[in-house]
């Protein structure tokens, strides 16, 4: 590695946003990851990855063994921000990254050629939802969206945020409640509402959703329905249509179902969570005819963990990488053979139709042992045209560009 | 469609995170843990003698340090060690773990006697709440999961009550579930088994 970094991890208490509210819960009959599971399973080891917390060296980062298409290159971009996951740039090329178990949210900027992490809020309650508008940055932590006005500004001393939490009313729902956000072209702040469960009974309009705001939180519209949990959308550079990653459900098989790819053309569809994932009927639910549903536009793999998605507009990739769409899948803990742990390209046609699911980072999993090193969780092009791409395992950020 | 159970087993006994091992410096953290006093509850070879305090000779590494960033980052409320664990960096909490993973198990110098008839009924609830899937059949635990066997039994019975009574939680909610309608009469029993074995 050429370069050298400077991380400012655990600034003081001074820096930190109040203490996301703790509620005291009754112990849960089930924990959520186990909810669906079959009693024949009770036994079963499989389990979700322990989280890592600790900063990672550099030296310790497996970026030599990632593999990106002939022409391309892959570097460490950044370190020191153990739970880095959703990514977001501000107008002055600040870097913003959101966590989910560590509380942190990061700002990274670059000095003198060298990246540095600063740590810009803590102690919230998995604050995976960034976006940025207008130099303005808002945080999303489950139910409590923040705003911090002029954030590249006062990077050192962000104070307190705007708390906008009332006037959006968001859920309060830990499990799957942690949110993606990204402002729409029209610019609402959008966002998902994950089902707070594996699969079971829940209020259609309320969950397995993707909603709009307008900033300020008011004018809430449901853009899609029966979406299980969606964890990275864009709009289409041309046809401003939706498209949505969602992870399928838990403990149906090694093989079922799959993680899929959703393109949302008009607000409102339902696109068929609990009851189908394409053609397949859910047999934990009540039946219904599949065809009532929004088909996915692709299948992304069973149990990979498709999250963030991303839309390449820039210049510096070659041209049939325009306009095609960028999907990070984490991985898989619930298959007892490890599949995802990469960033794949969804090729979108002319017709809008998803002609296949290319590979383009992958070297974080090791097939000899069924193990892996790092787990991608996002994709953010930058305005240079380079792809950065999030690895919450090993708190870094990955450069990938043309040789 | 179900799992077929002999591969599961197979292959779960290799899925594992391969990130490199973290560069952790059990020399340093002994160091460490003699300047902070740690020894003072949790015994200077990490074997508690004091109740209710929680042995942490073989723990797994990982389970210590995920432990100690939810305490430093006051995610998991658990006096003193939030105000004990503010200063240290990552890498300082990684070699304390490293530190007390290195060190060898064994029974706290005021282990009790063992009774027959409470430890039968510990290990016949044990097996029936799965306890050795996530922890290991010997109890040693492994990476996020702690080592369980010849805890101290008061503090099993503390750490069991609090899962039960959701006032703790894992990185999950797992243990709260495992332990949901457990009786403290049963609680006594699992901790005595846990205890002397």
């Amino acid at each position: 590695m050429t370069f050298r970094l400077s991380a400012t991890i655990g600034l003081a208490a001074a820096l930190a946003l109040p203490p996301a509210l703790a509620a005291a819960q009754q112990a849960p009959p089930a924990p959520a990851w186990q909810q669906g599971r079959p009693d024949s399973m009770a036994a079963s080891p499989l389990a979700p990855h322990a989280p890592r917390m600790t900063v990672t060296a550099p030296d310790r980062i497996p970026v030599a063994s990632l593999k990106v298409p002939e022409g391309f290159k892959v570097e460490l971009w950044a370190h020191g921000a153990p739970g880095a996951r959703m990514m977001a740039e501000g107008p002055n090329g600040t870097v913003f990254v959101g966590s989910r178990t560590i509380g942190r949210v990061y700002a990274i900027s670059e000095e003198g050629g060298q990246r540095r992490v600063r740590t810009l809020a803590q102690q919230l309650k998995q604050p995976n939802g960034i976006a940025v508008r207008d130099g303005n940055l808002y945080v999303i932590a489950i139910n409590q969206v923040f705003r911090y006005d002029g954030i590249e500004g006062k990077l050192d001393n962000p104070g307190q945020p705007t708390d906008l939490t009332a006037a959006f009313n968001l859920p309060t729902e830990e499990h799957h409640g942690w949110k993606f956000a990204a402002f729409s072209p029209d610019g609402r702040l959008t966002m998902n509402v994950g089902v707070p469960c594996n699969v079971c009974e829940f209020d259609r309009d309320r969950f397995a959703t993707i909603v709009s705001f307008r900033p300020d939180g008011s004018d809430r519209r449901i853009e899609a329905k029966g979406i299980r949990n969606s964890v990275g959308f864009d709009w289409h550079p041309r046809t401003r249509e939706l498209w949505a990653t969602n992870n399928g459900r838990d403990w149906a098989g090694n093989e079922t179902p799959n993680d899929t790819l959703h393109r949302i053309r008009r607000p409102g569809e339902d696109h068929g969570f609990p009851f189908c994932v394409g053609s397949w009927n859910d047999p934990a639910v009540p039946q219904r005819e599949c065809s009532e549903f929004v088909q996915p536009a692709a299948e992304l793999g069973p149990h990979v963990a498709a999250l963030g998605a991303r839309f390449y507009t820039g210049t510096m990739f070659p041209e049939q990488y325009r306009n095609q769409l960028f999907i990070a899948r984490r991985g898989s803990w619930n298959r007892e053979k490890l599949s995802g742990y990469d960033v794949v390209v969804a090729k979108i046609g002319a017709d809008g139709n998803v002609a296949g699911i290319e590979p383009f980072l992958t070297g974080f999993r090791d097939d000899s042992n069924n193990g892996f090193n790092g787990r991608p969780v996002d994709v953010m092009q930058r305005r240079d045209g380079s792809l950065l791409v999030s690895d919450e395992q090993n708190g870094a950020i990955y450069r990938i560009s043309r040789q | 469609m179900t799992f077929r159970g002999s591969l599961l087993a197979a292959a779960l006994a290799a899925a594992a995170a391969v990130s490199p091992a973290a560069a952790q410096d059990a020399a340093k953290g002994a160091v460490l843990a003699e300047e902070r006093g740690c020894g003072s509850c949790h015994g200077a070879q990490g074997v508690a003698a004091q109740a209710p305090m929680p042995s942490l000779a073989g723990q797994p590494a990982e389970f210590i340090t995920l432990q100690m960033i939810l305490f430093r980052e006051r995610l998991r409320e658990a006096p003193p060690m939030n105000d004990l664990s503010q200063g240290l960096d990552d890498t300082q909490i990684e070699d304390l773990a490293a530190h007390y993973a290195a060190l060898p198990p064994g029974p706290p110098p005021d282990k009790g006697q063992a009774d027959a008839a409470k430890a039968r009924e510990g290990e016949a609830l044990a097996a029936k709440l799965n306890c050795g899937v996530c922890h290991l059949p010997t109890y040693a635990g492994r990476a996020q999961i702690p080592r369980v066997a010849g805890q101290r039994e008061d503090y099993l019975v503390h750490a069991l009550t609090q899962y039960r009574d959701g006032t703790r939680r894992g990185s999950d909610t797992n243990m709260n579930a495992v332990m949901y309608g457990v009786t403290d009469a049963q609680i006594a029993a699992l901790a005595h088994h846990l205890a002397q074995r």
